[in-house]
């Protein structure tokens, strides 16, 4: 007897989504694919930190790319964030990424060595920013996969949803403000 | 001592059946509710006020930790969906009830607007509905508390619709605006849909079943996965046999009446697995329609970033989600494809960030585009009514058993014709509607995603072509009844749940009537 814990199957004949109340669709995160752990952990957003998953040059690169990505700036970057740690919490999750990054990093790596003949990490931030941008415009999948976590992991932190971003909710508020900008009205 | 007969034996305790059983009880019938999940506290069960950062693969868990329910379809808990819905509460015009005679397409109610009326009457006082009263004929107004504002992108996206002279209402939902009794007014929080710990948002435990508790005549039975409903060799149904949902000992529940509330898919399979000597297909399936006629909402999707608010301060604008709803417009405009569609939008909460993923570029530009964009970004969702297809329907998949040993619901959809073209054009006007306002379109989606499931167990008076008859008891078995978005026959635009609420207490009453008539069934 097959088992099947999760919710009923839907047989996709057409197109046809899963059933939610709705479509958030760009907004499952990677880590979503996997129960959610017992939680609520509070995630220490800097400071020393070892991966589950890599080796630490590889982890460090990982970092470095994270916060190429979404870097300091009035606000902190995504390995003060803690990036580097959700990146490897979703790759404890989903294993399969773990190859993905493997490839990717060695790619990283040999184009770094082509280009300027160094390892990525040893050069400057202008030469990591000329290996990146090619990559980025033709929608590498390994880059597009380190975007879209750094994304994820830096916008759902601490530092990336407060501070960088200003989010305000999550409050009590006594009644719903009128809007009085008359620029928005009719 | 000779087991108690109950006089009525209700599965499932969501919209529907909360809504039944509380009815039934305060009517002085002798009820019980079999639900699937464990009872939970609403103020202590639920994540409500979670933050993504405080877990570790950011995804905030339903319910707090060691608190179980809410872990499958099947065994939701007391309340079901309620506990964790959008609250969207509207009526159904004569359009919708009579959508056949209207544009000759799908399939009629057997019932119409002026026989609900008055239900829809009673629940909106009981359950707390705030909207305005926009006296349109397509949308009906009710009994509201007070609404509540618009947000400010709200009154973009409406100057914004206004200019295609289509018009922009207030969203109605079953959500207080005001306080009343333990019930304390929407402090718009943003979390509706992570479970209302207040309770100002209805849910059917707290709202409905907790007040009839002090009838005496009401009887909560959680943890107990209903598996068959039993039917004697005279044809009446004389219970149903359940499973323990942690020990899956078995139980049983005699009754004079049952009905099957446990949502539209879970029904179906319910009656789909109840199999005898009289229906080997499926009890009450002797017109073969049953998982049939399945017609659930489609949602189409536009993500776009209002030029009105880009690099403007953030603001705490999660509210109470939608605050805002474009209902139906093209059934009076010229169209090749029958029914319609309406739009909720701006439901976004801001804690989502997803759509930063697909901001092009990397770096300090990338991150200032992503910070600019932030507080402008608005979700906007049609929903259109599909009609029925003969390769649209739910079954049942003996080869997939869930952990009770069930086999799993199945559901099969095929988009026809008029779906497609419905989805096009409905796309089409989402896009045309923020472009009007001022936007930038971040994506568009491209296929139709079902959403409330509705049909399957049709309610009709032909009993060769419909499952249930007009007061939603079975054509086949004239003790068995089925209460939930099952039985519509056409599904409307219009989000379902006062509807199926609405029903509930007819249902209530009519069944009332019948056992105060002596009417044993």
């Amino acid at each position: 007897m097959k088992t099947n814990s999760r919710r009923d199957g839907l047989k996709i004949i057409g197109a046809v989504g899963a059933t939610c109340a709705f479509p958030f669709s760009a907004d499952t995160l990677y880590g979503q694919h996997q129960h959610p752990g017992p939680g609520p952990v509070q995630i220490a957003p800097a400071g020393p930190y070892k991966s589950k998953n890599f080796a630490e040059p590889e982890f460090a690169l990982i970092s470095r790319v994270a916060d190429l990505i979404v870097p300091p700036t009035d606000t902190p970057g995504a390995i003060a964030a803690g990036v580097p740690r959700y990146i490897d919490e979703v790759v404890t999750a989903n294993p399969g990424h773990k190859a993905r990054f493997r490839k990717g990093l060695a790619k990283l790596e040999s184009a770094a060595k082509a280009k300027f003949g160094q390892k990525f990490l040893d050069l400057d931030e202008k030469q990591q920013i000329a290996i990146l941008t090619p990559l980025s415009e033709a929608a590498d999948p390994f880059f597009v996969l380190i975007k879209s976590m750094t994304a994820d992991g830096y916008y759902t932190s601490h530092a990336g949803l407060v501070q960088e971003l200003g989010y305000k909710g999550n409050t009590v508020l006594s009644g719903f403000p009128e809007c009085n900008h008359p620029e928005h009205r009719g | 001592m000779p087991q108690k007969i109950y006089d009525v034996c209700v599965v499932g305790s969501g919209a529907a059946g909360g809504t039944l059983s509380a009815h039934l009880a305060h009517l002085g019938v002798d009820v019980i509710v079999l639900e699937g999940g464990p009872k939970i506290n609403t103020r202590t069960a639920f994540n409500t006020h979670g933050m993504p950062y405080e877990f570790p693969l950011r995804h905030i868990p339903t319910m707090r930790p060691g608190v179980a329910g809410f872990e499958s379809e099947r065994a939701r808990g007391v309340g079901g969906k309620t506990m964790t819905w959008n609250a969207v509460a509207f009526r159904l015009s004569h359009r919708d009830f009579k959508g056949r005679s209207t544009d000759g397409a799908g399939e009629d109610w057997p019932i119409d607007y002026p026989d609900l009326a008055p239900y829809y009457d009673r629940i909106e006082r009981e359950v707390g509905v705030c909207g305005n009263l926009d006296h349109l004929e397509d949308l009906p107004d009710g009994v509201f508390l007070p609404p509540v504002p618009m947000k400010c992108s709200d009154q973009i996206i409406k100057r914004g619709a206004a200019k295609l002279g289509i018009k922009i209402i207030h969203v109605r939902k079953a959500t207080r605006s005001v306080a009343a009794g333990a019930r304390p007014a929407c402090h718009f929080c943003g979390n509706c849909m992570a479970g209302c710990d207040v309770v100002a948002k209805y849910n059917s435990a707290d709202v409905h079943m907790v007040p009839a508790l002090k009838t005496g005549k009401l009887e909560i039975r959680p943890n107990s996965v209903v598996r068959e409903i039993v039917v004697s060799p005279e044809n009446r149904v004389t219970g149903v046999k359940y499973l323990d949902r942690e020990s899956l000992a078995e139980g049983e529940v005699r009754a004079r009446y049952v009905v099957s509330a446990c949502a539209c898919v879970q029904s179906i399979a319910l009656l789909l697995m109840s199999k005898s000597r009289l229906y080997p297909d499926g009890l009450a399936n002797s017109s073969g329609h049953l998982g049939r006629d399945f017609i659930p909402h489609f949602t189409g999707g536009v993500q776009c970033f209002l030029d009105g608010l880009k690099g403007k301060p953030t603001t705490d604008d999660e509210g109470f989600l939608d605050h805002a709803y474009v209902p139906s417009f093209m059934h009076r405009r010229k169209r090749d494809y029958a029914r319609s569609f309406g739009a909720q939008f701006n439901y976004q909460n801001r804690r989502a960030v997803g759509w930063a993923r697909s901001i092009p570029g990397f770096g300090k530009e990338y991150k200032q585009a992503v910070r600019d964009r932030y507080p402008a970004f608005v979700n906007f969702s049609p929903y259109g009514e599909m009609l029925p297809n003969r390769e649209t329907f739910v079954d049942l998949d003996y080869e997939m058993k869930d952990q009770y040993g069930l086999p799993m619901s199945r559901r099969t959809v095929k988009w026809a014709d008029n779906d497609r073209k419905i989805f096009a054009d409905m796309q089409r006007w989402s896009v045309e509607i923020l472009k009007s306002a001022g936007a930038e379109i971040h994506s568009v989606s491209e296929r139709p995603a079902t959403n409330h499931e509705l049909g399957g167990c049709r309610m009709g008076t032909d009993p060769r072509t419909s499952v249930v008859n007009a007061d939603c008891r079975a054509h086949d078995v004239p003790n068995l009844y089925v209460v939930d978005g099952s039985v519509f026959p056409s599904a409307s635009e219009k989000n379902p749940t006062l509807t199926i609420m609405a029903l509930a207490a007819r249902v209530a009453d009519h069944i009332a009537e019948r056992m105060h008539r002596g009417d044993k069934a």
